[in-house]
């Protein structure tokens, strides 16, 4: 019950799929999707030159397959519907997206989820530098939405985010929220050097090792057991490392001094 | 001794007497509002403070009550809780008493907490947090829970978003108080009752507890007056032209043999009411069964002579509550 793009062989440049998304193909026919023109490098091609089109019953889901690793703006302001990468994907994967569901089976490289306001993403493998954070010139990143990512984050994850949830279930590279405005990130995973650099408020949760905390953090004097046990109830849903959390006892500190220290580390044990 | 039966519209019930009437009911909006503690002891001093003087729409405002307690499993942060439902006769008037009674009542009192008891838009998924939304109504219109309340933080406040859901959290002397931004209202009956006439105070007093006993099991229904009963049933209107409701003198055991048109008879010294708000027409009609049964339960022996009901001729409530029906007899 899906439209199939099949990937035949890797572009040789950077191929722009911001187009391809189910509420935009889904009134299409066959033919009408491989006349669908993607940018390739500086130029334009019909999606029928990389893609072999399928349909079969309604179109629900879109599932996109092949290595896809340079193919970017997949789900690029995907406002509804459901897409299915069977693969890796390229840059901005889920950016700016606003509603639906966008599940990469494989990893993605930079800025997925950038600004995404909404919706669903998530990423199996691991992804790369400034997901979830603003694109550049921009003054907020990831604004709403819940973003999985079961691998590993590179640098400058979620910098500028300023609402939505975040779950990582690997490690973090350097500057890990930083310049966080708002917002929840949990992690299971060991983090880089300077997280939460300059972060104003949000909730950073670390589930697995406890991180280093930086100089501009004070402890809590006391926990606030309710919104822990709202939060913790709803991250503990992820399974894995984020089972049983409701359960674990919490400690909190309160940071980045430098601009507020209004955002809360909360490191379960 | 009476005989058990029907003969002539008399229904005869373990000698107790089930008028051949009906209650007349009101379209409402109610909500309901989930307060947690960190126990059980502060959890109900809050919901009793938050449904204090809140018997009648008349001039309270609203009409309130504990509807049950919540045991830890039930609530959505784990703790202790109550449920109480709110019932006004406007959204717009409900969500006033909400702002007034929360922000005076449970904001102050230690520890607490408080969620919406009815799913608002977009509800959570399917097991999220546990106690936000029970059988008996759905979704409803949000109205604001903590979203004004939270001003008092005076800046310090800030919110959580889980679940699709916005909590707010304003920081207290005690830690931090959490409330749910919104709660949902939806439509409701008001106005369910039961007369119950009995031979002395002690009888009518014993029908009475025993009754709003039985009803306090059934979900969704709050009785809003003192220990659940009135002993002060009105009628609409009065010889005074200020007041909009007065002494049903019909029911008045001192008034008989003087009223032209006594609803007593000679034996019967006591009349009690239980007035009953709930979220449907079908809560109302179980928890009047309730009180029916556990009535009739006593027997005439404990002094309990007749059970009616009160209403206005049916041409005020569109919600008709026949005691025969409800007993499973057609009128």
């Amino acid at each position: 019950m899906s439209i199939t793009l099949r990937l035949r062989t890797p572009p040789g440049l950077r191929l722009d799929l911001r187009s391809v998304l189910p509420t935009l193909l889904s009134g299409l026919d066959a033919a009408a999707i491989e006349k669908l023109p993607l940018g390739l490098g500086r130029g334009t091609v019909p999606l029928a030159e990389y893609f072999d089109v399928s349909r079969q019953g309604d179109d629900a889901m879109l599932v996109l397959q092949g290595d896809l690793s340079r193919c970017d703006r997949i789900g690029w302001q995907m406002s509804g519907g459901d897409l299915l990468v069977e693969g890796t994907v390229g840059d901005w994967a889920g950016a700016s997206m606003t509603a639906g569901h966008l599940h990469v089976q494989g990893a993605a490289r930079d800025l997925a989820g950038c600004e995404m306001a909404g919706g669903e993403l998530r990423v199996d493998g691991n992804v790369g530098n400034f997901a979830a954070s603003a694109q550049p010139g921009s003054m907020d990143g990831m604004r709403g939405g819940v973003f999985t990512v079961r691998g590993s984050v590179g640098q400058r994850f979620a910098d500028r985010m300023r609402r939505g949830t975040v779950f990582v279930h690997g490690d973090a590279g350097d500057f890990f929220a930083s310049r966080l405005v708002a917002g929840t990130i949990a992690i299971a995973g060991r983090i880089g050097a300077h997280p939460g650099y300059g972060m104003r408020r949000g909730s950073l949760v670390f589930v697995g090792p406890a991180p280093a905390l930086p100089d501009t953090t004070v402890p809590a004097i006391v926990g606030t057991p309710v919104i822990w046990q709202l939060l913790a109830r709803s991250l503990q849903r992820q399974g894995g490392a984020f089972s049983g959390l409701a359960q674990r006892a919490v400690q909190r500190h309160l940071g980045d001094l430098a601009v507020g220290g209004r955002g809360e580390w909360l490191l379960a044990n | 001794m009476i005989q058990d039966g029907e003969i002539q519209n008399r229904m005869i019930r373990n000698g107790i007497v089930i008028d051949d009437t009906f209650a007349e009911a009101f379209p409402m909006k109610a909500t309901r509002i989930l307060i947690t503690a960190h126990n059980m002891t502060w959890a109900r001093h809050a919901a009793v403070s938050a449904t204090g003087f809140a018997t009648s729409v008349i001039a309270c405002g609203c009409e309130a009550g504990i509807e049950r307690e919540l045991s830890p499993e039930e609530t959505p942060d784990g703790r202790p809780g109550i449920a109480i439902l709110l019932f006004a006769m406007s959204g717009k008037e409900l969500a006033k008493q909400i702002e007034r009674r929360m922000g005076q009542c449970v904001l102050t009192c230690p520890t607490t907490a408080m969620y919406a008891g009815i799913p608002v838009s977009p509800q959570p998924p399917e097991g999220a947090l546990a106690g936000l939304g029970r059988p008996g109504a759905g979704p409803g219109e949000a109205v604001a829970l903590g979203k004004n309340l939270r001003f008092f933080g005076d800046g310090w406040q800030n919110s959580k978003l889980i679940d699709g859901l916005r909590f707010w959290r304003v920081p207290v002397m005690d830690g931090e108080f959490v409330a749910q931004e919104t709660t949902a209202i939806t439509q409701a009956v008001g106005g369910g009752n039961l007369l119950l006439l009995a031979r002395d105070t002690d009888s009518a007093l014993a029908a009475a507890e025993a009754a709003v006993l039985a009803m306090r099991r059934v979900p969704n229904v709050v009785m809003p007056f003192p220990g659940g009963v009135v002993r002060s049933g009105s009628k609409v209107g009065s010889k005074y032209p200020a007041l909009m409701a007065s002494t049903n003198e019909a029911f008045c055991p001192t008034l008989y043999g003087i009223v032209p048109k006594t609803q007593l008879t000679a034996e019967t010294a006591c009349v009690m009411e239980i007035v009953i708000d709930g979220l449907t027409e079908a809560d109302v009609s179980a928890a009047m069964r309730a009180g029916l049964d556990a009535g009739i339960a006593l027997g005439a022996g404990s002094g309990l002579l007749r059970i009616s009901a009160g209403n206005y001729g049916g041409k005020l409530g569109p919600f008709h509550f026949h005691l025969h029906q409800l007993m499973g007899v057609a009128s």
